[in-house]
């Protein structure tokens, strides 16, 4: 058979384009996703992890200087009281999503495309998340006292808050960060085995047999393993629905303009995939040259990553326009001048970014060119990304710096900590995936296997559906000048 | 399950013209409905606002299947090919909703009050939203919604159509060039038509999430609807085989799904006004809260929410037709309660006043809508005869 | 006496193994053992094969109703605690709310629940599975380590009723299996 090399132009209308390209058996897919892991570091490695690691240093710094002085290093201020703190936070978050929905949203729509990323694209979740905890957790002023979100027993006699946002996002955020690592781990155990089973020295055979627990493939394992799956797929859906649900109600609950608005939930949870997927793309992108691995990660799957994209901001346009609608509709002074002075006041340049970002540079994944072209899609995600970073800081920002009171109005200007955070997370964020792509499959194996067509136990033996026949119509209503 | 051949379904066994009596049926409820309606309300405030009820009612199940034909098509499922052919009769009756919409542009005066010219002269907040909220603009909008509604409808309707007869697989590709674009014009027009016709009978406030909230009523309402359709097909013995309960399982998992999403965008709105807390918004709320308003609204969420959440989330239960039916009247019964809800309150200021004339309305309107159903549904088959993903559909079974 | 009932067959042998070369072998070869009448014996593939569970003769799962029970005490859970909380061990009045209402507390409820859900979901498909169990007698047969790569294999356990060691060899093999071979309950296969 032909080797297919191309699996995205002519999209079949009936069967369905082939996933894995390159004529793949179990065995090459196993020597392909596990090679990485188990060869010497190539020097590629380390021109990526060098920097991060210097970037998380940064990270060490500024998070120690702040500790150490104070907020007051950075530049927040009355009236602007939230500013690149909570936009991060907001940032990291959304970024996390797109692995939950990789994971379990795209499993509950049969979507088999999502083997091949979703293993990295979960483990992208649980370091954004992790980048993401960083910030509410520093911004408290007395950090050493966060455990005080949590609701222990204590001699004052106090409680949390449970009614404020902020601690809705603690429960929140905490739980996204288990489940979603709990979900990712459940999903390694096989691959694990995997790497344990093709173990060269005692110490790899020791390090991934113990966190293989001994899987041993048994069918009757897969079955409690696969309805865990499905059960923890069910449960991550409503879970990354309600947690950048929460995220946003920290603004909407509120009575300020440009805050308040009852579309929130939806319109953020909409960007958060967004702006993930923006960065599995850019994150896969390379991936899939790095590790060779394009025949695994095919055109079509970016294709599909490009599509979501498109979708998810074209539901953040509609909410820009029904915001921007009901702005004017409400007849609220303060609302109407909280949009002019989104687009027109002191920070015009933050919002002309988001917009040209966020709405205009997806536009072009209207074209399958540009969907299935390596570097567009690197560039564009990343532009979606920078887009949706400015997209929380016109938010917090725009609304604090100017609303009822022009007595009150003010300016935020970031520091070199504020700005020293922001990169350091990055540098976090890399290092951790940097680390990941080292040591351990980068792609889920196991589940990149179970699409096969030779997967399929009913493939040898009876003749497979031919879904290329066109269906048949009785003879006796056969249509007029068809044959 | 496998074959080695094409597939073959009989479009004799399948053919519409099992729904035929449902333009027979339809017709009489139309008539009868709208001559109690008359006789009861004619021309009052009553008649126009239980009409209006059951308007967007019935729109809501028409644009919630034209939403599932675009999602189908976009997403390239193959599931549910075998059941699309009965969503699309329900989309091709948007046109009608051009008729349905007489009595309301009628009964604009009594209904919306920023087209008083003395009201607006009083309100300066009225004024100040004048460049949109004036009848003219209101009608060319109207106008608009529906040849924008009607304009997708045919395309997808005859389509779809034209392939039973050529199998031309062209067909498919054109129509999964044209679904993105109307998918975009779908959610900015239902939007704006719900804003239009629903949020602006109290001018003076606002949500922005009021579109979502109604996509997300519609989209329970055509899951629910599809259900009954199909049963009534097996009951006509049509589509027994073709659609399976395999099928039904995953109609059922996202009527389950979208129930989730309803409450989801419902609490969402409710709980953001509450904690805001700001009179301007809080009125909403406050109007839906006196006297049994406030019963409607609790009942709403465990009726519409809670105990469909419980009951769809058995395996077997989604499997199980009866259950299936009984669960999706519910549901549709549920939503008309929701929009009842959502309107009434302006006319019927301390209390749920259901009365017969809510009762006419809904014949009238309802009546014309299956009418309109069941006259599209028997000039053709029941199922998309030609389909090229109509062997993977006839095939699919859940895990 | 041992507290915990046995894991593995007591005697020399664990069982047999037969190892097979496609997911559409293994899945026929499971219907014949499951039409023999055994038991005591499992399939063992590098991913689930669909419909293995039928041709196995095994019920679904009972993983779902641990996790509704956990969910449902972490709702219930979550809002009397965070009532307790603030309505009654320390009441706070916030921003002229009732005491005692519920919508402000319905984001960690939700959270509660799902996280309950999700953790008990886990743990009790790691009891299901009896897993971790990092030491098995069919990780010392000969070429078991493709399991995890691209091998498919049967095992029937030693203590199954029905097992007799030429008998159910010749079963095996004559449902297709490439190799069969009797494996040692501790290291090392026999054959």
């Amino acid at each position: 058979m032909m080797e297919v090399t191309d699996n995205v132009s002519n999209e079949p209308v009936a069967g369905r384009a082939p996933l894995i390209l390159g004529g793949h058996d179990f065995h090459s897919i196993t020597t392909a996703v596990a090679t990485p892991a188990e060869s010497a570091t190539p020097l590629a490695w380390w021109f990526f992890f060098i920097p991060s690691l210097g970037m998380l240093g940064l990270l060490g710094v500024a998070v120690g200087w702040l500790v150490w002085e104070g907020i007051g290093v950075w530049g927040l201020n009355q009236p602007v009281g939230w500013a690149f703190d909570i936009t991060n936070f907001v940032f990291w978050i959304g970024i996390g999503h797109a692995g939950t929905l990789i994971s379990a949203v795209l499993f509950l729509f049969r979507q088999k495309w999502r083997t091949s990323i979703n293993r990295a694209a979960e483990a992208m979740t649980i370091f954004a998340v992790m980048c993401a905890l960083l910030f509410p957790g520093i911004h408290i002023g007395r950090p050493w006292l966060a455990y005080w979100m949590a609701p222990l027993p204590n001699q004052m006699g106090t409680w949390p808050g449970f009614r404020s946002p902020l601690l809705w996002d603690f429960f929140a955020v905490s739980t996204y960060g288990t489940v979603s690592a709990l979900f990712w781990y459940i999903g390694l155990i096989p691959d694990l085995a995997t790497m344990r089973d093709r173990a060269k020295t005692q110490a790899r055979r020791y390090a991934y047999g113990f966190f293989a627990l001994g899987w041993r493939g048994s069918a009757r394992n897969w079955q409690h393993y696969e309805m865990a799956y499905l059960i923890l797929a069910g449960l991550a859906t409503p879970l990354v629905l309600s947690v950048h649900s929460i995220v946003s109600m920290d603004f909407a609950v509120a009575q300020l303009p440009g805050w308040h608005t009852t579309i929130f939930p939806p319109y953020f949870v909409a960007g958060a995939i967004f702006s993930g997927f923006a960065m599995v793309t850019t994150l896969m992108v390379i991936t899939r040259t790095a590790l060779r691995l394009e025949k695994i990660l095919t055109p079509f799957h970016f294709d599909r990553m490009a599509r979501i994209m498109l979708t998810t901001g074209s539901i953040v346009g509609y909410a820009y326009s029904m915001e921007f609608f009901i702005a004017w509709f409400s007849q609220n002074p303060y609302e109407q001048f909280a949009f002019i002075n989104r687009a027109f006041g002191p920070y015009w340049w933050a919002y002309w970014t988001m917009i040209s970002c966020n709405v205009l540079s997806p536009q072009v994944f209207w074209f399958r060119k540009a969907r299935t072209s390596m570097p567009i899609l690197f560039i564009v995600s990343i532009f979606i990304n920078i887009g949706m970073w400015f997209e929380r800081f016109v938010i917090i920002v725009t609304s604090l710096h100017r609303d009822f009171l022009p007595s009150s109005w003010g300016m935020f200007y970031p520091t070199m900590w504020d700005v020293m955070l922001l990169i350091g997370s990055f540098g976090l964020f890399f290092t951790m995936f940097c680390l990941f792509v080292r040591f351990l499959p980068v792609i889920a194996a196991a589940e990149v296997k179970s699409v096969l067509p030779a997967a399929n136990p009913h493939a040898n033996g009876h003749a497979a559906l031919d879904l290329d026949a066109p269906t048949m119509v009785s003879p006796h209503l056969a249509p007029k000048g068809v044959h | 399950m496998s074959q080695g051949h094409a597939v073959t379904v009989d479009p004799v066994q399948h053919s519409g013209r099992a729904f035929g009596r449902l333009t027979g049926i339809g017709a009489v409820l139309g008539v009868v409905g709208l001559g109690a309606a008359l006789a009861l309300s004619g021309g009052t405030k009553q008649f126009y606002f239980s009409w209006l009820v059951a308007y967007l009612y019935f729109l809501s199940i028409a644009l919630g299947a034209l939403f599932f034909v675009l999602m189908l098509t976009v997403t390239r499922a193959g599931w549910g090919i075998a059941l699309r052919r009965v969503v699309e009769n329900v989309m091709a009756t948007l046109p009608v909703f051009a008729l349905l919409f007489v009595p309301i542009w009628l009964g604009r005066h009594e209904m919306y009050e920023w087209m008083n010219p003395e009201e607006v002269a009083k309100n300066p907040i009225l004024q100040g939203k004048a460049p949109f909220l004036n009848e003219g603009f209101w009608f060319i909008r109207a106008i608009f919604y529906f040849t924008v509604w009607s304009a997708l409808a045919a395309f997808f309707s005859t389509q779809s159509q034209k392939q039973d007869e050529t199998g031309d697989p062209a067909i498919s590709a054109r129509m999964r060039g044209v679904a993105p674009v109307g998918t975009l014009l779908f959610a900015l027009t239902s939007t704006f038509a719900i804003i239009d016709w629903m949020m602006s009978l109290e001018p003076e406030w606002y949500s922005t999430m009021i579109g979502v909230y109604f996509f997300s009523g519609a989209v329970v309402a055509i899951l629910a609807v599809t259900i009954l359709l199909v049963h009534f097909a097996y009951a006509q013995g049509a589509l027994r085989g073709v659609v399976t309960t395999e099928h039904l399982q995953d109609v059922a998992k996202l009527l389950f799904g979208f129930t989730i999403f309803w409450a989801y965008i419902a609490f969402s709105q409710y709980f953001l006004i509450w904690y805001g807390n700001m009179p301007e918004e809080t009125i909403y709320y406050m109007k839906r809260q006196v006297g049994s308003w406030d019963s409607v609204g609790m009942f709403l969420a465990f009726g519409h929410f809670l105990f469909p959440f419980f009951f769809l989330m058995p395996r077997a239960v989604k499997r199980n037709s009866t259950l299936l039916v009984l669960i999706a009247a519910w549901q549709l019964a549920m939503h008309f309660l929701d929009l009842h809800w959502c309107v009434m309150p302006i006319l019927h200021h301390d209390g749920v006043r259901f009365g017969l004339t809510d009762v006419a309305a809904f014949c009238a309107v309802g009546g014309i809508f299956l009418a309109a159903l069941g006259w599209v549904s028997s000039r053709r088959a029941l199922v998309p005869l030609r389909d090229p993903r109509l062997p993977e559909s006839l095939s699919f079974e859940n895990v | 006496m041992a507290l915990v009932p046995p894991l593995f067959p007591e005697g020399e042998y664990f069982g047999l193994l037969a190892e097979y070369d496609s997911a559409g072998s293994l899945f026929h070869a499971c219907e014949k053992v499951r039409d023999a009448g055994y038991r005591k014996w499992d399939a063992h593939s590098p991913f689930p094969v669909h419909g293995i569970e039928k041709a196995m003769g095994l019920g679904r799962s009972r993983l779902p109703y641990v996790t509704l029970l956990f969910g449902l005490t972490g709702v219930i859970g979550g809002m009397s605690l965070q009532i307790w909380a603030n309505a009654i061990a320390y009441p706070m009045a916030i921003s002229g709310k009732p005491l005692f209402n519920w919508q402000p507390y319905v984001p960690i409820t939700f959270e509660c629940g799902i996280l309950l859900a999700a953790l008990s979901t886990v743990v009790g498909m790691f009891a299901f599975n009896k897993l971790p169990m990092l030491f098995h007698p069919l990780f010392g047969a000969a070429g078991f380590e493709k399991v995890t790569d691209d091998g498919f294999f049967i095992s029937v356990e030693a203590w199954d009723p029905k097992f007799d060691a030429a008998a159910t060899e010749r079963l095996l093999a004559s449902t297709g299996a490439t190799h069969v071979q009797l494996v040692k309950r501790r290291e090392g296969a026999a054959s």
